[in-house]
């Protein structure tokens, strides 16, 4: 699309050249990079003389500008690129930031702001207050269209195999809304309580908190929201079935992979059937992880999760051939039957009694067999998880000795830091760098071991140094059970003339879709994967799950996007939004571990709510958005788009209108002044804030303690007509700002004093000297003298120490409760970057040069590249309506300039 | 003035944990921004960003005025 002149920047300036070009007939684009338009004067209280409503001058035009028919406005917008084209017209690039929220649906209600669980500082407020993640500028913003600050995927949910939005039940547990977060969590799984207790949580390791004091305990945090909800023994939870599709589905295997797929599947409205080869439901989360870390009714709990939405299961059928089930009615077929084979040691006797695999093992005592280890020693082969929960199984099975043999050293040991050292705790020996050759027996019955040790090589296609037995080290190890934990494998071999197979003997799937090489049979999990996590199978059960629905309604599977991200939030960046972070040190784990314990007690205690609400506080918010998805159920007109992403336009235009307004003096960067560290003292923006209708407070408070404050102090010429602080120009307005808010407070608060601390006053404009005596007149002090410094009280009002010019310049001391800094205007000088191609020059202060100020107001150093308002130098509202209208002048006579020579 | 002066943003962002205990020790009857700052413990100017954060949002709102301070109560869907 092409237009007569782009106007960069809606503020009074902008608003008011595309307005008068508008009404010339031009086609007109305003681009502006907040949400509203309105710039920096709709945030004001009053303007100076007249002590109108700003809100009130402002709005009309900001409506105008956004419903003129001349005038295209893209708000949340960014140019990216200005660049002369070959035809003399302008090359514009905008980057249109996504809202995430469809702005032709919202109607401005706020639900979405009001459910919205991520505090952050308010800048339309000064950052004395705070908005949320989901929010609308501020009350007068034109459109008033609500947009969602997303800085891209936390860490945490980012890395998640499964997608589940850890960000967000963490912030929703910080807010107290524990069903919610158990909510948001069923939408992507069922297995909430296995989860929060057996989760290796990668979630945890990503963690930005984790470079501070120690990640949040994000799986605990889970296992805290199950609980709660499952105390409550309520249910069904989640969303809504659909209507019936008249599709079956039949998933085999009822582990992690085959609940969430069918959980997702009945969701979507087809009759889903579960077959588990053992006698009870869960896969590996029942038969293989002790209950002492998963206690089973926790299990059963998860999986009411699914049969609650009429999913069928049944137990002990073993699905040797799944193409039958299609001529048994199933329209489709998913595959999960995990890795339920145990690899072979191949070392001699291991068919000995007294050898068993350790799922073999683990699933005897978890399916409630009755074995007794009394008086026994136990020997458990291997270095895995799975290695060092058969030791501690064993131990509480009563045996005399439990010892864990590894070919490698603790360093290589793939099991987790914590297990070995609770197995340590409960009274596990480790004999590291130690294999066993043969077993021994007498009677067909195991006696002992014949074992031999072992050192490391070379590291191996692993990466691990090779284990090498040492010569002549055998020696012998009595044993009566021996318990192998060496590799779980697929047990896979019935469908080889059925289904393409890895080497490995796994399931060959599509990544993408899951789909294999039948294309209605699908399969998922660890039958996939090989041995993996719990949360990857739920991943993958829930990626099969989408895709199965895909196909059961004939729609296209290659191509389609799952669950897409934004891209994961760098931590740094987000460790720099602060200047300062308060130790905040994580709840500390506290495993209950006694040696030799005989019974099958949960070890792991949970949190309480207390230590939840502040374990969730420490979020840091990366993504600032949590995904949470509150507003998703809030919104009344379905607007929320969390699949919008950023676009690029581009367009042509003739002429160009920079107004991209000013900056504002930092006031830290004068530090004797305290602002930052002593919390009465604010700046001018922030008094304008205190004064306005839509004020941060409900009236004009201090922000030390919420007192109405009596003594009101103003410090003029902060951060201008200062050399130290490299900006010696007057900023033409802080005067005169400055009078408008003594003549406020002294209205609003009739009891305040207020004094002025003045180098010179310039009221240099049609009425303004008499705006400044009438401020005294009605009891403004001003006092003639620079602020040298200003110190604290413990109440926290403030000393200022001043030069008493007009009474022989002394040094005088002074005690306010509330202090104002005048802070001065500052080029915004990322103007400068928009321009490909040619330079658009800056004057010697770094504003946008006017290369004939005096005869040509407006004009730039490019050629049909003109400036609005205080872009080009400290103007105030007057001024800057006026610099507009000459630059609209000047760039409709440059565009019928370039029509004519045409 | 004793103690740090955190970033406001770590202030701000525990409005969502401190809100319940705000809202319980309003329970008692409104109270002022020290009052408050006494009750839960906290530096009064770390109690105003969540006092007036909750206000904008509904959930408390100023009631009447005690000497140089506004006392706050429970509120109920009264954002703004």
């Amino acid at each position: 699309m092409n237009y007569d002149v782009l106007v960069v920047g809606s503020g009074i300036g902008g608003m008011e050249s595309a307005l008068k070009l508008g009404d010339m007939g031009y086609k007109v684009l305003v681009v502006e990079k907040e949400p509203s338009v309105g710039g920096k004067m709709i945030l004001l209280s009053k303007v100076f003389p007249t002590l109108d409503c700003a809100s009130c001058i402002s709005t009309p035009k900001m409506a105008a500008t956004t419903h003129h028919p001349n005038i295209d406005v893209l708000v949340y917008s960014e140019v990216e690129q200005i660049k002369r084209g070959q035809d003399g017209q302008f090359i514009v690039k905008v980057r249109k930031k996504p809202t995430f929220i469809n702005q032709t649906l919202c109607t401005g209600c706020r639900q979405c702001e009001m459910t919205c669980n991520v505090a952050v500082p308010d800048q339309y407020n000064s950052d004395m207050v705070a908005r949320r993640a989901a929010f609308i500028a501020f009350p007068q913003a034109v459109p008033k269209k609500a947009v969602i600050e997303r800085a891209g995927t936390s860490p945490c949910s980012f890395t998640c195999p499964a997608g589940i939005k850890a960000h967000g039940y963490v912030a929703l547990v910080r807010s107290g809304k524990y069903k919610e977060a158990f909510d948001l969590i069923l939408e992507t799984t069922p297995v909430i309580g296995s989860l929060g207790r057996a989760c290796y949580a990668p979630c945890e390791g990503e963690c930005t908190r984790g470079d501070l004091e120690g990640s949040l305990p994000i799986r605990k945090l889970k296992r805290f929201v199950a609980d709660t909800r499952y105390r409550e023994n309520a249910g069904p939870d989640g969303k809504p079935v659909a209507a019936p599709s008249g599709k079956k589905v039949a998933v085999v295997g009822s582990g992690p992979a085959g609940l969430t797929a069918a959980m997702h599947l009945a969701r979507k409205g087809h009759r889903v059937k579960i077959f588990e080869a053992a006698a009870r439901p869960g896969g590996m989360l029942r038969l293989a992880i002790p209950s002492y870390r998963l206690p089973k009714d926790v299990v059963d709990r998860d999986i009411r999760n699914v049969t609650d939405l009429g999913v069928e299961i049944q137990t002990g059928v073993r699905v040797e051939n799944p193409a039958a089930l299609k001529d048994k009615g199933f329209d489709a077929v998913f595959l999960a039957t995990g890795t339920a084979g145990t690899r072979r040691l191949r070392v001699a006797g291991e068919d000995l009694a007294g050898v068993v695999s350790a799922l073999d093992f683990l699933r005897d005592v978890n399916l409630d067999k009755e074995i007794s280890f009394k008086d026994k020693t136990v020997v458990v082969i291997g270095g895995g998880n799975v290695a060092i929960d058969s030791a501690r199984v064993a131990v509480r099975l009563g045996a005399q000795k439990v010892i864990v043999q590894y070919r490698r050293s603790r360093d290589e040991m793939p099991a987790h830091d914590w297990e070995i050292a609770g197995a340590e705790q409960e009274g596990v020996e480790f004999r590291y760098l130690s294999a066993p050759q043969k077993f021994i027996g007498k009677n067909g019955k195991l006696t002992e071991i014949e074992c031999v040790k072992m050192e490391l090589g070379k590291p191996d296609s692993s990466g691990r140094r090779k284990p090498v037995p040492v010569k002549g080290s055998a020696y012998r190890m009595p044993a009566d059970v021996v318990i192998t934990a060496v590799g779980l494998t697929p047990d896979t071999g019935c469908l080889a003339g059925t289904l393409e197979l890895n080497q490995n003997g796994t399931i060959a799937a599509n990544p993408e879709t899951m789909q294999t090489s039948v294309p209605y049979i699908f399969a998922g999990g660890d039958v996939v994967s090989g041995p993996s996590m719990i949360v990857n199978a739920v991943g993958q059960g829930k990626r099969a799950a989408f895709f199965i629905d895909r196909y059961l309604n004939g729609e296209d599977l290659a191509g389609v996007a799952f669950e897409e991200k934004l891209p994961v939030v760098d931590k740094q960046t987000v460790i720099n939004r602060q200047q300062s972070y308060r130790n905040l040190a994580p709840v500390p784990g506290r495993e209950i571990l006694k040696p030799g314990v005989s019974d099958f007690t949960e070890v792991e205690p949970p949190l309480t709510e207390e230590e939840a609400r502040y374990s969730a506080g420490r979020c840091l918010d990366c993504g600032v958005c949590s995904e949470c998805h509150q507003c998703i159920a809030a919104c009344p007109a379905d607007a929320i788009d969390m699949s919008m992403r950023e676009e690029t336009r581009e367009v042509e235009v003739s002429s160009v209108i920079v107004s991209t307004g000013f900056k504002l003096f930092d006031a830290h960067l004068k530090p004797r002044y305290g602002y930052g560290k002593f919390k009465n003292v604010i700046t001018g923006m922030e008094m304008d804030r205190l004064l306005a209708p839509t004020r941060p407070y409900n009236t004009v408070l201090r922000p030390y303690d919420g007192k109405v404050p009596d003594n009101i102090a103003f410090v003029l010429c902060t951060g201008s007509r200062d050399c130290t602080v490299d900006n010696p120009l007057c900023s033409r307005v802080c005067c005169m700002y400055s009078v408008k808010h003594n003549q406020l407070i002294m209205g609003a608060l009739p009891l305040a004093d207020v004094t002025v601390y003045y180098i010179d006053i310039r009221a240099f404009s049609k009425g303004y000297e008499e705006f400044y005596r009438q401020a005294g007149a009605m009891g403004a002090n001003f006092v003639k003298g620079r602020v040298a410094k200003i110190d604290e009280k413990a109440d926290g009002n403030l000393i200022l120490h001043y030069e008493d010019i007009d009474n022989g310049g002394q040094l005088q001391k002074a005690e306010h409760d509330l202090v104002v800094l005048a802070t001065g205007l500052l080029p915004n000088t990322e103007v400068f970057k928009l321009f490909s191609g040619e330079k658009l020059a800056a004057d010697d202060f770094s504003y946008v040069k006017e290369v004939d100020e005096d005869i040509n107001p407006g004009q730039t150093s490019i050629d049909g590249v003109f400036v609005a308002g205080t872009a080009s130098g400290a103007k105030d509202i007057p001024d800057s309506i006026l610099h507009a209208g000459s630059a609209a002048a000047q760039a409709a006579a440059y565009v019928e300039r370039i029509r004519m020579s045409k | 003035m004793k103690g740090e002066v955190r970033d406001p943003r770590e202030v701000i962002r525990e409005e969502m944990v401190m809100r319940d205990k705000i809202l319980q020790i309003l329970q008692d009857g409104p109270k002022t921004i020290p009052e408050i700052a006494e009750a839960l413990g906290c530096p009064p100017y770390e109690v105003m960003y969540w006092v007036m954060g909750m206000r904008k949002y509904g959930q408390v709102a100023e009631a009447e005025e005690d000497g140089d301070y506004y006392k706050y109560r429970a509120a109920a869907g009264e954002g703004n």
